[in-house]
């Protein structure tokens, strides 16, 4: 504790508050700009801060991941394209707000929800980084197959208004989510022998094409409406339009807390990632909620639920590198090199043998969420104003950007075919309502629980009675059994009784679906 | 540490290679070399443990040739997408490739349809080996490769992370030689093998040098390269143990066919700078990559070598 005070003193010199703020403003604006992630950000920025002392560089590289994970909330907002495919969640209710001229509302609710999930995410990593780290080790492919599935359950509950069409989103999910070499034997699936495909389909393309670029040519369609939209718009933006009511905090509030657990949960467990974060905290707020078919429509608590996951993971993604060494994201797997260059060995012995260095950093994160809440809140007035341009403008300018985003990632033009190929597959979805979510989910999730399936049968050798070997897995199982026999027993009363719902169990559906098409 | 994986992904896909060699515009003497900033292809994603040497040695070079070099990332397939690009290029020393030489002396040998051949491309030079190993956690029961050979002879289904072909061609060629009956559990990334290993959930662990960043909890058994690794002197390679499958491994600087040679002596000589810069250095040792320098004639002679031994090793 005291060392967090030292270190505080150490952050708070105007030339590593600079750099912490720097680090914060260039990741915002990359969050923002669809493609451009944190990882290609920290990448390229670490040969930058070979020059800068130890505890500037790195409070530099965090606030550029931190930064990133809030500003892929405000191009979800205001143009329904993510910064990146984890607030994607974001743009299905907070673009719907921005088109009803709240945009400002769900700007700072995204906002608010960031730095909470943001802050409270560190304080973890702070509190429990070496307690921690030595349970998410417990957690192996047999754990996680088991709390995949438990998982799945919550997030059924996304499948829209016809769970049919759900479950056939889902399933084409999955089914791109099988092209590339396969993990096991590494014979290519469905590449038709494209180089490109070997490596499976990229989330970023694919996601910029179904939902930035497929949007702007519906909107394309309908320039004259939403010009006269448009219009109205920027008439129409009442004081409660353009701030959080104290009757949504009260609604968001328990929302956020949900959120930010799960964030921190999922950027503990190896390998899972800010996308199954925000979707699970979306999935599981939309099954909870007493109104699930309102959202997709404009409902604040879903900006809430998706941002404070999406921003809960990177601070606790970084619990197993700093108690044991190990990168539990790809951001992390990135940052363990500039720890390194800067004179901290991430793992155990870090905390007896550079004491001050950690506190440093810690304190150099805490000052980021500060940072970022101050720079977000300065600009989203700003930010907004985009909203208000006519429709006609803004689709160049954003169908450049998706390009640039798509071609980024793999400097290949294949990627941008992807993207098209995509933008008409979502044109068509969108057209023809059926869920993203859902689509998204099995994309994201299938082949997780695929890979953790198949490799769970090679630790249990191969035999259903060395389960017992995996006590937590065994919880999952009967929780995740529990939670089916709850929704299709307990709730189907009700649900009959509710007009306009369908599908008592679409999750169980869901959840059996996902294994199936694995 | 990406990288790793996807080295092993060494995939796919049928030669534009041949294509490219027409058809190219003059070349430019060496004189005015470099005319322009230089654009390095990296065939892995930012971040991994071949870009963070990729990034460096640019730093370095562009510092020894007085021009900008600019990296481009292009994953996929190995670096079979990035050396595909490559061979577009015109042959001026322009445009480069810092790649792991396994996509053109592993790659053609791991899925069919990969045709890459030593003489497809020129070379500049190599500068640091990976430390491919066995690993384990310090408190396995066994230290060498005959004592895990005997253990697992004795604990049948036993696991074993393999993370690319290369991985289950090893403990496949063990096991089958001394009637092992060992489960291969797949591994997406050299992380997830790290994770596999120290929660204890598989034995032993295919590791592309990641696992020596965790000197007090894991453990090499043997070197899979011809030589023995300067991060872990003492520890016999698989070759001395009896098995003939030692495959060596190097980032190297590729360029378009018909490169002339005074550009590779150029380029050569800025590589070799960084043997000695102080950051390079830094970066390298920070992430327990040994500098292994070779010059023109050995890297050409390096590839020719690797190439027919891995064939051999790779096509039983």
């Amino acid at each position: 504790m005291e060392y967090l005070a030292l270190g505080f003193v150490d952050v708070l010199n105007p030339a590593t508050m600079f750099w912490v703020a720097a680090g914060v403003t260039i990741g915002y604006v990359l969050g923002a700009i669809p493609g451009l992630g944190k990882a290609t950000g920290v990448a390229v920025a670490i040969p930058l801060t070979f020059y800068l002392s130890p505890v500037a560089a790195l409070g530099m590289l965090i606030g550029i991941a931190k930064g990133s994970a809030a500003g892929s909330a405000v191009s979800a907002i205001l143009l329904n394209t993510p910064g990146e495919p984890s607030s994607a969640p974001t743009a299905l209710d907070g673009y719907p707000l921005a088109r009803q001229g709240k945009a400002q509302k769900a700007l700072k609710m995204g906002l608010f929800a960031s730095v909470i999930g943001d802050f409270v995410s560190t304080l973890i990593l702070i509190v429990l980084a070496a307690p921690l780290a030595r349970y998410a080790l417990l957690i192996g492919p047999v754990e996680l197959t088991a709390i995949l599935l438990f998982s799945l359950t919550f997030i059924g509950g996304l499948s829209g208004g016809s769970m049919l069409k759900g479950l056939i989103a889902a399933a084409f999910g999955i089914f791109f989510a099988t092209i590339g070499i396969e993990g096991e034997t590494f014979i290519p699936r469905l590449t038709f022998g494209l180089l490109e495909l070997d490596d499976g389909i990229s989330l970023v393309p694919m996601a910029i094409g179904m939902l930035a670029v497929a949007e702007m040519m519906i909107q394309a369609g309908n320039l004259k409406k939403l010009d006269t939209e448009t219009e109205a718009l920027a008439q129409s933006s009442k004081p409660e339009d353009r701030s959080v009511t104290r009757a949504e905090w009260r609604r968001c509030a328990p929302v956020i807390a949900r959120g930010t657990l799960i964030g921190s949960l999922i950027g503990i467990l190896p390998g899972l990632g800010a996308s199954v974060g925000s979707f699970l905290s979306y999935g599981m707020t939309r099954r909870l909620s007493r109104t699930p078919e309102k959202f997709g429509t404009g409902m604040i608590e879903g900006v809430a639920a998706a941002e404070s996951a999406d921003n809960a993971v990177v601070p606790s993604s970084l619990v197993p590198l700093f108690a044991l060494g190990i990168p539990g994201s790809v951001i992390a797997a990135i940052l363990i090199a500039a720890f390194i260059l800067h004179g901290l060995t991430p793992g155990p012995l870090m905390f007896q043998q550079q004491p001050r260095l950690v506190a440093d950093v810690y304190a150099a994160m805490l000052f980021a969420s500060l940072v970022m809440l101050i720079i977000g809140y300065t600009c989203q007035g700003l930010f907004a104003k985009i909203i208000l341009v006519p429709m006609r403008l803004i689709i160049p300018g954003v169908l450049l950007l998706c390009c640039v985003g798509a071609y980024m990632e793999t400097s290949s033009i294949f990627s941008i075919y992807v993207m098209l190929f995509f933008t008409a597959f979502g044109y068509l979805a969108r057209k023809l309502d059926f869920s993203f979510v859902t689509f998204l989910i099995g994309f994201v999730i299938g082949p997780k629980l695929e890979f953790s399936f198949r490799q769970s049968i090679q630790l249990l050798d191969h035999n259903t009675v060395n389960l017992l070997h995996h006590p937590i897995a065994i919880v999952f199982l009967v929780l995740t059994a529990a939670t089916l026999w709850w929704i299709g027993w307990w709730k189907r009363p009700q649900t009959h009784c509710a007009p306009g719902e369908r599908g008592s169990t679409p999750e169980t559906d869901i959840a059996r679906n996902s294994k199936g098409g694995s | 540490m990406m990288n790793f994986t996807k080295r092993g992904l060494l995939g796919a896909a049928l030669g534009l290679a041949m294509t490219a060699a027409g058809g190219l515009p003059p070349v430019q003497a060496a004189d005015g070399y470099p005319s322009g900033p230089i654009t390095m292809l990296v065939g892995y994603g930012a971040g991994g443990q071949t870009d963070l040497v990729a990034r460096a040695a640019a730093q370095v070079m562009s510092g020894e040739l007085g021009e900008p070099i600019n990296v481009v990332n292009m994953p996929g397939a190995g670096g079979s997408l990035a050396a595909h690009q490559l061979l577009k290029a015109a042959p001026d020393g322009q445009t480069i490739l810092f790649h792991s030489d396994s996509v053109v002396n592993s790659a053609p040998f791991i899925i069919e349809r990969v045709n890459f051949k030593p003489d497809d491309f020129e070379y500049a030079g190599m500068i640091t080996a990976y430390q491919v190993g066995l690993a384990t956690h310090k408190d396995a029961p066994f230290d060498t490769l005959p004592e895990y050979i005997a253990w697992a002879r004795e604990h049948p289904g036993s696991s074993y992370g393999a993370l690319s072909p290369e991985a289950r061609m090893y403990i496949n060629a063990i096991a089958e030689k001394e009637g092992l009956d060992v489960n291969i559990v797949p591994l997406k990334s050299g992380g997830e093998m790290l994770n596999a290993l120290l929660g204890r959930q598989v034995e032993l662990a295919f590791s592309g040098g990641i696992h020596f960043r965790n000197p007090d909890e894991l453990k090499t058994i043997s070197a899979l390269t011809t030589f023995r690794q300067p991060s872990a002197p003492d520890v016999a390679t698989i070759e001395e143990d009896g098995f003939p499958l030692g495959m060596d491994s190097r980032t190297t600087l590729f360029l378009p066919k018909g490169t002339p040679r005074d550009i590779l002596d150029k380029l050569a000589a800025a590589l070799k700078a960084a043997e000695t810069d102080e950051n390079f250095v830094k970066i390298t040792e920070s992430a327990n990559i040994p500098i292994m320098y070779l010059g023109v004639d050995e890297a050409y002679a390096e590839i020719d070598a690797t190439y027919e031994k891995h064939k051999k090793i790779l096509k039983n």
